[in-house]
């Protein structure tokens, strides 16, 4: 009776150490995160002094300006960037080896160039398996090494806030594009590809192209539930679908492929199991298009179930060409990163002061205005635009 | 009783107790999901599973030893981008060669977490955590940030996911699924009845042990190492055949998704217990509980996922109770036998005084 008592408790107990196993992989990436936070607290100790007076100029400035900004703004001045000033930037995309993102910096780059800054332009980012993490270390590093201005585009939530607040109080300008803090913290200003509100507008319009006068129902395939960018642009289009004009529109559904290949192609399936009547899927995220058409194009369905929403020319050719993704959308990464340094040059050198309703000029992409972001309850915004549509008769140009 | 007893040992028929855990779900979801009873839920789940399988396989072969191997991910993704690429720029490139350079592509890699592992003595988890990032990062560099896209790569590859290697009545066999089946097999035979293959078995129970009866340890688990590091080539073939469009995020994860296969499958994180089929069987639980909850209508996604790992939580759960109550009958049953045996012994001896 005894050992069978020892027995049972020596199972239990290498039941618990595989429950154990199995649970430490899913504490483990919190750590770093966590040392990176404590990091980041102790880094701006360091450079107290310029932090100090530069927050206060900070704090000051919008203050004082605030007032004539706007009348500024309301007579057409616009802010013109001074070249040959020297800043020190660092442009960080959510992780490296994604083409976009390289595009984006080859935009930055050309901007650079342009307005000759003597110091460096890094372009700086985690890899994909470290992207969270990665991101906020080099956000902190950067603070420490005598960048002056960060360009982010945020991979998590607010996970970098902390982070990008240490690197403004230490003096820096912190900038996002392509995706932003959610909380606006420790951001001067987002940097959007499109209008938020206009996406809605063109999946509306490319789902009406593609599936005629008649309509037709349709699903979301998107990212992952908690990506800010992705459930912006799927309110605007629920928002789009009460105009009378897309009555004939009905959303289905809206599912999630957490921007991975298998999820994505998963869920695809599962969508034309779900809903044998559905006729077009709407993917705005460029690994979830990619997938969904592959998987109609693996189960003969081309004809019946239609692949649009936002993706790369060079990945969705094949689709455009054999009828699979009919119609996409995007925007210039390039046109992105180049204004993206524009402004953030502006407000290094201190010519912008980011506040509401100044207007800049950035080079060849011509005016923006800071206005405040509606996506978002706090945090300022440019919107850089336009959509561009790719089918089959322009998207070959596009992919080369 | 007494033969069934004798002829099977508790762990044996753990691949049965997943069965009917497997069965159990498959009934629950046939209750809630329409036409789920059919030959293309087969063909969905026996697609999806066909990546991890395989991978999986590879990972019971080193956790046996006692070991683990986290840099799978990253090798699934560094060949399929690779072989990719080549396939890209030499479209005429034979398919059977592809295949032989991504297992080997694996192999490579592999090796190099063996041999720290084997002879450098760094523990595994801390090498492979290691390579996971060093592979995924040396990806990013050779990749330039260009992805392997379909309409480059040549037809006989992006047509393969469809391609049924045969079929039984209305059930189709995917050929990509019919690799990993072959997989399972080919390891489970190796496992039971090769030397090399019990041997994993003995290192994984008691290394001391094996070392001091003179079993070529560091060889053996060099092996190990190199095998999943093949197997996820080959897994990275079978990933790039199935989606075509691959970028350096490209098997992100596959390491924990294995590692949660081959647990849920009755392989001991500690080494010395578990079977390739019973990793295999894993993977498809895990695989049908997540096809089907996306499928079922009454979940939100908000809790799929925690239900998902509850799922997982509470078949393993079950699976280590019914395993323990099985194997405390076992035990006791041996120990009435024992006494008997010696009861018997004495009575003899007694007669014979």
């Amino acid at each position: 009776m005894h050992k069978t008592r020892m027995m049972v408790l020596g199972l239990l107990l290498v039941a618990g150490l595989v429950l154990a196993a199995c649970a430490a992989p899913a504490a483990a990436p919190a750590a770093p995160a966590e040392e990176a936070a404590a990091e980041a607290t102790e880094a701006p100790a360091e450079e107290a002094a310029p932090a100090e007076e530069a927050a206060a100029e900070a704090t000051e400035a919008p203050a004082e300006e605030a007032a004539p900004a706007e009348e500024a703004a309301a007579s057409g001045e616009v802010v013109k960037a001074t070249p040959g000033q020297s800043v020190e930037m660092v442009l960080m995309p959510k992780f490296l080896g994604i083409l976009v993102f390289d595009q984006a910096n080859q935009g930055a780059q050309e901007a650079h160039a342009e307005l000759g800054n003597p110091a460096g332009l890094q372009f700086l980012g985690p890899t994909p398996e470290n992207s969270v993490a990665g991101q906020i270390e080099i956000a902190t590093n950067a603070a420490t090494q005598g960048v002056q201005a960060i360009m982010i585009s945020n991979n998590s939530g607010d996970q970098i806030a902390p982070a990008a607040q240490a690197a403004r109080d230490a003096g820096m300008t912190v900038v996002t594009w392509d995706s932003p803090i959610p909380s606006g913290e420790g951001e001067q200003l987002f940097v959007a590809q499109v209008d938020f509100a206009e996406t809605g507008k063109v999946m509306a319009d490319m789902a009406m192209s593609i599936l005629g006068e008649e309509g037709g129902k349709f699903a979301i395939l998107s990212a992952s539930p908690d990506a800010a960018n992705q459930n912006a642009w799927i309110a605007s289009m629920q928002e789009t679908l009460k105009d009378p004009a897309y009555a004939n529109l009905e959303l289905l559904d809206i599912v999630y492929g957490n921007d991975q290949s298998e999820d994505s192609y998963n869920q695809s399936l599962a969508l034309i199991d779900k809903y044998p009547e559905m006729e077009l899927i709407m993917a705005p995220t460029s690994v979830g298009i990619v997938a969904a058409a592959k998987a109609m194009q693996d189960e003969g369905l081309c004809d019946t179930v239609k692949v649009s929403g936002l993706g790369l020319p060079a990945e969705m050719l094949d689709y455009t060409l054999n009828g699979c993704a009919p119609e996409f959308a995007l925007w210039s990464f390039v046109d992105l990163g180049y204004t993206t340094y524009y402004a953030s040059y502006l407000l290094a050198t201190g010519a912008l002061q980011g506040a509401e309703g100044e207007t800049f000029e950035a080079g060849r992409m011509g005016s923006y205005t800071i206005e405040k972001d509606p996506t978002r309850e706090n945090g300022l915004r440019i919107v850089m635009g336009p959509f561009t549509v790719y089918n089959a008769e322009n998207v070959e140009a596009a992919a080369k | 009783m007494t033969w069934l007893r004798r002829r099977f040992q508790p762990e044996q028929i753990r691949e049965l107790v997943l069965l009917a855990l497997i069965l159990g779900i498959l009934l629950f979801f046939g209750t809630q999901i329409e036409n789920y009873f059919s030959p293309r839920t087969f063909t969905r789940i026996s697609t999806s599973v066909a990546v991890v399988a395989i991978v999986a396989v590879g990972q019971t072969l080193v956790i046996l030893t006692r070991n683990i191997d986290l840099s799978v991910g990253s090798i699934v993704g560094f060949t399929a981008y690779v072989v990719g690429t080549l396939l890209t720029l030499q479209n005429d490139l034979p398919p059977a060669l592809a295949v032989l350079l991504a297992v080997g592509l694996g192999a490579a890699l592999g090796a190099f977490n063996g041999l720290l592992v084997a002879y450098g003595k760094i523990p595994a988890i801390i090498v492979t955590l290691g390579t996971l990032a060093i592979y995924r990062t040396l990806l990013v560099e050779i990749s330039g940030a260009r992805s392997v896209v379909t309409n480059e790569l040549p037809r006989w590859l992006v047509n393969l996911p469809p391609v049924n290697a045969f079929s039984v009545g209305e059930f189709d066999i995917r050929l990509l699924f019919l690799i990993a089946l072959l997989v399972v097999v080919l390891f489970q035979l190796v496992v039971s009845y090769l030397g090399w293959g019990r041997r994993l078995y003995a290192i994984g129970s008691n290394p001391d042990a094996a070392r001091i009866a003179g079993f070529p340890a560091q060889r053996i688990v060099l092996t190990a190492f190199v095998l999943s590091g093949a197997l996820a080539g080959l897994a990275g073939f079978v990933f790039l055949a199935r989606f075509g469009n691959i970028t350096v995020v490209a098997g992100l994860g596959i390491e924990l998704e294995s590692v949660a296969a081959a647990v849920v499958g009755g392989v001991n994180i500690n080494g010395g217990l578990g079977s390739p089929l019973g990793a295999f069987l894993g993977a498809v639980l895990i695989d049908i509980i997540d096809n089907s909850l996306i499928r079922w209508l009454a979940i939100s996604e908000f809790w799929r996922n925690a239900l998902l790992g509850l799922l997982i939580l509470l078949a393993v759960a079950t699976d280590t109770i019914v395993m323990q109550r099985l194997r405390s009958l076992w035990a006791r049953q041996e120990l009435r036998l024992a006494a008997r045996r010696l009861t018997e012994e004495k009575g003899e001896s007694n007669r014979a005084a």
